[in-house]
């Protein structure tokens, strides 16, 4: 098996942030706007991520499209299991953070105990991509705990959210650059991509009356779409494309 | 010793609005909680677009009319879930409190055999909700 997921580039990071806004107003469209309701969208989404996951995990080698599917649907159920519990089950915003930084924490510590590696240039076994989307779906979940607390305790509005979360990735970066500890920096910038997004997306969607660029949530969601279907599609073709077995 | 009473005073205020509002909560017209309400009333901002819903709904109510009501009352579900990114920093506590006020209504109005007495009711805790800022 070649390595499962894709490198880390400016690139996978655009796509990232834009999955994230994609995947919470995809779900919220249903939700709401079609009327399903939040538990029966939960179970679609839930059940689309599995069947997108054993796609993924049967795959020999790292297929952007299928990747970036899977990501989505893990930002929605990711997002979907931190709304319920705070808003099905009344749990505070300060436990759940504090939860999902613990099992992501025992995630990744199990994962190392493991494999030896965190690396995430070297999934190439079906165990270490198991880890890895296990910890995908709690940084999820994590962000969306810890950026809805940031907005509930510090009153921080969309906007003021983009440039802190913005800044404290660059400072991730910038931490990285100057010889971070790699493993560390990538799992929190991960995580704060999350907040990133979503705020992003509230900028764009949000009317003009509050500050937003008033585009609403379909629009936005169709721009984000168009822009990652672009960019899939060209790190999958061309030059840029994932080698395969036979060129690795 | 005035500058030491001002400070043990100061730190008391946390105490006497945490118990204002519990007399609120019993108490909803007492005389204390007004500065307050006052206050927290804009803290929101302007709500007037969401009220002009309820009232919408409260008067299909009053004419008989639960489905056009219920129909209605989705519009105040849509625009008020699609303003919680902007609303909800402002001030987290009192959007949550007529976020659950809505809830109740929506589930009033949506109930198999709605009660038009309790469509009623929750309508008009909403308004009483957002006329005051969110506070209980």
């Amino acid at each position: 098996m070649l390595n499962k997921v894709p490198e880390i580039t400016l690139i996978f990071w655009i796509i990232k942030i834009m999955a994230t806004t994609v995947g919470e107003t995809g779900a919220d469209f249903l939700a709401t706007h079609v009327g399903l309701g939040k538990a029966m969208t939960g179970g679609i989404m839930a059940a689309l991520l599995i069947a997108a996951l054993i796609v993924q995990l049967r795959s020999r080698r790292y297929v952007p499209w299928i990747y970036w599917l899977t990501v989505v649907l893990v930002s929605v159920v990711g997002t979907q299991i931190t709304d319920a519990l705070t808003d099905g089950f009344d749990v505070s915003l300060y436990v759940s953070t504090t939860v999902f930084a613990l099992l992501l924490a025992a995630i990744l510590a199990i994962w190392y105990s493991s494999e030896r590696t965190l690396s995430i240039h070297t999934i190439t076994t079906r165990r270490r991509e198991l880890f890895y989307w296990a910890a995908i779906l709690f940084t999820f979940a994590l962000g969306t705990a810890a950026g809805d607390l940031a907005t509930e305790a510090l009153s921080l509005g969309f906007t003021v959210s983009v440039w802190v979360f913005g800044l404290l990735i660059a400072a991730m970066a910038g931490a990285y650059y100057l010889g971070a500890n790699a493993v560390l920096t990538f799992w929190l910038a991960y995580i704060l991509t999350r907040p990133l997004g979503a705020s992003l997306g509230d900028l764009l969607s949000q009317s003009q009356t509050y500050g937003g660029l008033g585009l609403g949530t379909i629009r936005t969601s169709l721009i984000f779409f168009a822009v990652i279907a672009v960019l899939v599609t060209f790190i999958s073709v061309g030059p840029n494309r994932p080698k395969t077995a036979e060129q690795a | 010793m005035t500058k030491l009473k001002l400070i043990r005073a100061l730190s008391l205020l946390p105490e006497f609005a945490a118990a204002s509002i519990g007399a609120g909560a019993l108490l909803p017209s007492t005389g204390i909680i007004a500065p307050a309400e006052a206050a927290t009333a804009s803290k929101l901002g302007d709500l007037s677009p969401f009220r002009a819903i309820v009232v919408d709904a409260a008067a299909l109510v009053d004419k008989g009319d639960l489905p056009g009501a219920k129909t209605r009352i989705k519009d105040l579900e849509t625009s008020w879930d699609e303003a919680e990114a902007s609303l909800k920093p402002r001030a987290a506590a009192e959007w949550h409190t007529i976020d659950k006020a809505i809830d109740r209504a929506l589930k009033a109005l949506r109930a198999s055999a709605p009660d038009a007495a309790a469509c009623r009711q929750s309508l008009a805790d909403v308004l009483a909700m957002m006329d005051g800022g969110g506070k209980v």
